[in-house]
């Protein structure tokens, strides 16, 4: 089970608003690299994984993950606090403002609600492995792009703080590929599936 | 640590944790309540004696839990929704 705790894993204080700047962001709430896309995909990875550093890995990187979800809501929050209707039809957040007022609801920048279909849990270690590498980086990349679009400080040091976060994670899912080849045979690491095949590889448990 | 001895700790801080839920949801909605807040910090003592002793002889049960210093147990024991975790 879960327990929250209440504190930011890193500060969020944004001085300025800008419901603009927060469309753009919420990608990173509700889009397909997203956060809530991350924590779903790690979270539900780990019940198929065979070995348990991967799945401390897994558990740990994917409650992570709904920290960062949560610092991605506070950027949001504090972008989108204190408008006038002016604001809102000037920086074109009417889109948004009709449906949801100031709510947080995870979504694409496109305006695309969050859809389980951007995660993927295919239940065989090498694909999984490989799909949570692929996610972590096609994070950075966000974060990277949303840094271009950006000057404002406040907003580009949580980013940067969550970017690195992306980086880190990829290196121990990277760290948790060498793991399971570890434990595979490697003159074919395809021979079986370790996540559903009993008795697979050299020490399967 | 007797795997009976454990489930039977375990049994104990699942019911002492739903207690303290159920109190803390009661409490969100009414925080003025003096007595359901003297029966919350009762559970809080019970509980981090239990804690202390599961930690201990069983396993860590936050990240913050791992109690030796020699060894890394977190990740260690069958994870709570296996079969002969429960």
């Amino acid at each position: 089970m879960w327990s929250y705790e209440k504190k930011l894993q890193y500060p969020v204080k944004i001085k300025n608003p800008n419901p603009k700047l927060a469309q753009i962001i919420i990608s990173q709430l509700g889009g397909p690299d997203g956060e809530l896309a991350a924590s779903m995909r790690y979270l539900h990875q780990r019940y198929a994984m065979p070995y348990k550093e991967i799945t401390g890995i897994l558990t740990d990187v994917g409650t992570e993950e709904l920290a960062h979800l949560e610092m991605i809501a506070a950027i949001l929050y504090q972008l989108t606090r204190n408008l006038n209707e002016e604001q809102i039809k000037d920086s074109g957040f009417d889109t948004y403002f009709v449906d949801h007022t100031a709510g947080i609801y995870p979504i694409a920048a496109s305006g695309v609600p969050f859809d389980m279909k951007y995660v993927g849990i295919k239940g065989d270690i090498l694909a999984d492995l490989h799909e949570d590498m692929a996610a972590e980086q096609k994070a950075r990349v966000t974060y990277d792009n949303i840094l271009r679009l950006t000057d404002d400080p406040d907003v580009r040091d949580p980013i940067k703080y969550l970017r690195e976060r992306e980086i880190v994670h990829y290196q121990r899912f990277c760290d948790g590929l060498r793991i399971a080849q570890d434990h595979m045979d490697s003159r074919n690491f395809y021979a079986c599936n370790p996540a559903f095949d009993r008795g697979c590889g050299k020490t399967c448990k | 640590m007797e795997n009976n001895q454990a489930k039977q700790m375990l049994s104990k801080l699942q019911m002492l944790d739903f207690s303290i839920y159920e109190t803390v949801l009661y409490l969100d909605a009414y925080p003025h309540d003096s007595e359901a807040l003297a029966y919350y910090h009762k559970l809080l003592d019970e509980r981090k004696v239990l804690l202390a002793e599961y930690e201990r002889t069983v396993g860590p049960v936050t990240i913050c839990g791992n109690v030796s210093e020699d060894r890394w147990d977190w990740i260690g024991r069958p994870w709570p929704w296996e079969y002969d975790a429960n």
